[in-house]
């Protein structure tokens, strides 16, 4: 029943913390990591009207994490004026996608079929990415919404890997793996990604050698994403949420410990 | 005899997508599309046999009076969200994605909201310093727990960068040593599986 207690105790001690934070809104100043720099980079230096796949390949579970990432990427696409195709290789990313894409897209008043296009959902997942490579419009006939591929004006330009700048993958789990090792080592594709901070060292190795181009990870990811665009978001708001809930669970440890090696000296001097 | 031709059919199509692999032929390619294309529907066939086994495990455990409400609630959504996709669709706007967007998405991401809670609390009880290998862990874990908040910068422009040393050295060498072992587990098991010396997938009969 005590340890019960002391649990229950930890329960609120992190609800209040996470609240606290999360009503006081303070600015944040965070250093920019070298990986965020790049990908910021690469899409601001793409040429104008460059086309760029993004893949919705997550859960609904992950989505205060993800949300941020998606959204600083694609305010960045739109106001580069870089074209977007979007697509999910997870079911439940489908309507996420869409959602997100329609809305960045009414903040920058870009057009649906000229400035970007949503495919929709595809199984089986390296099948689809093989399929893809071969033929994107044998692959999705139509789009999210049911018009025929051939008249949207954007995908009339895009018919296989080769007519796009590269595939934002932005995912809380492994799929990325596999844009890397069938769309980008088969088919040349140039892959970057939006992952959950958890997912950050898993992608690390692929990063380091050149077979992912870019990554940002995780909340952290997504907040120095939106300094350097100077758009506030979902990052920046939760990061001292995050912070505060980071510092919390250090300061656990250390009680923890402390209250071990207490109780290890108390049994070691009885003895 | 059914054994022998689904292990000819698993040699046969492994050899060709091996070959068509490193093939620039047009002919190779469109075996592939037409492959691909296959494999999207048997995996379509796939899902059949799983939810008539989700279904069917139910069924019998409600039977048995274990879990019936969780069960019900199971096969209800089972049953409901296929239903209210083919009279509706599974657009944008339609009550199928009403019921995604408004039942399932916040359920799901509560759950893994959860998680915050039990690291917490797992993090008082059980994260100890009981070892030196325990004691770097912990050490670790929270440099990496620091420098991944605001506060690492703020503390010390160290944090972040001894962070970034640890995951660009000691961790990525352990990641790409697995990576490694994945690989050659999985190009070892695939030629087992195409030579028709690994028969698990069969039933495990011999």
């Amino acid at each position: 029943m005590k340890r019960l207690h002391s649990r229950h105790w930890v329960f609120l001690g992190l609800l209040v913390v996470i609240t606290a934070a999360m009503l006081l809104r303070v600015p944040m100043q965070l250093r920019t990591s070298p990986e965020t720099q790049r990908m910021f980079d690469y899409l601001d230096q793409l040429p104008e009207g460059s086309v760029i796949l993004v893949s919705f390949d997550h859960e609904a579970s992950s989505l205060p994490e993800i949300r941020p990432i998606a959204e600083a990427l694609l305010r960045h696409a739109f106001e580069r004026d870089h074209k977007l195709i979007g697509m999910a290789l997870l079911a439940e990313g489908t309507v996420i996608g869409y959602r997100l894409m329609e809305q960045v897209a009414e903040e920058y008043a870009r057009e649906y079929g000229e400035d970007y296009v949503y495919l929709g959902f595809k199984p089986q997942f390296i099948a689809a990415i093989l399929s893809m490579g071969e033929s994107i419009p044998a692959t999705f006939p139509e789009d999210y919404l049911g018009s025929p591929y051939a008249t949207l004006p954007l995908a009339q330009k895009v018919s296989s890997y080769d007519d796009v700048a590269g595939v934002l993958s932005i995912t809380d789990g492994s799929l990325t793996t596999h844009w890397i090792e069938y769309g980008g080592a088969r088919y040349n594709l140039r892959v970057m990604a939006g992952v959950t901070a958890a997912m950050v060292t898993t992608y690390d190795p692929y990063v380091s050698s050149g077979q992912m181009h870019a990554m940002i990870g995780g909340l952290r990811g997504a907040a120095e994403y939106e300094q350097l665009i100077d758009v506030g978001g979902g990052g920046l708001r939760g990061m001292l949420a995050q912070s505060t809930a980071h510092l919390y669970i250090l300061l656990l440890v250390i009680i923890g410990n402390v209250l071990y090696w207490r109780e290890k000296k108390n049994k070691a001097g009885k003895r | 005899m059914d054994r022998k031709v689904a292990l000819a059919i698993c040699f046969v199509f492994g050899v060709v997508m091996f070959i068509q692999y490193f093939s620039g032929s047009s002919l190779a390619r469109q075996v592939n599309q037409s492959i691909l294309e296959y494999w999207q529907i048997v995996f379509a066939f796939t899902l059949v046999v799983g939810i008539v086994g989700v279904v069917r495990t139910n069924v019998q455990r409600i039977n048995k009076r274990d879990d019936v409400f969780f069960r019900i609630v199971t096969l209800a959504g089972i049953i409901i969200m296929p239903v209210v996709a083919l009279i509706w669709g599974i657009k944008a706007d339609t009550p199928f994605m009403w019921m995604f967007e408004n039942i399932q998405a916040p359920m799901q991401a509560t759950v893994f909201a959860l998680l915050a809670f039990f690291v917490a609390s797992a993090s008082f009880r059980g994260f100890r310093a009981r070892s030196v290998q325990a004691t770097v862990l912990l050490v670790s874990a929270s440099i990496i727990l620091l420098s991944r908040s605001a506060l690492g910068g703020i503390l010390a422009d160290e944090i972040p960068q001894f962070a970034e040393w640890m995951r660009n050295y000691p961790s990525m060498s352990a990641r790409r040593a697995i990576l490694i072992g994945i690989g050659l587990g999985s190009i070892t098991t695939s030629l087992r599986v195409i030579l028709g010396i690994e028969r698990t997938w069969l039933g495990g009969r011999r």
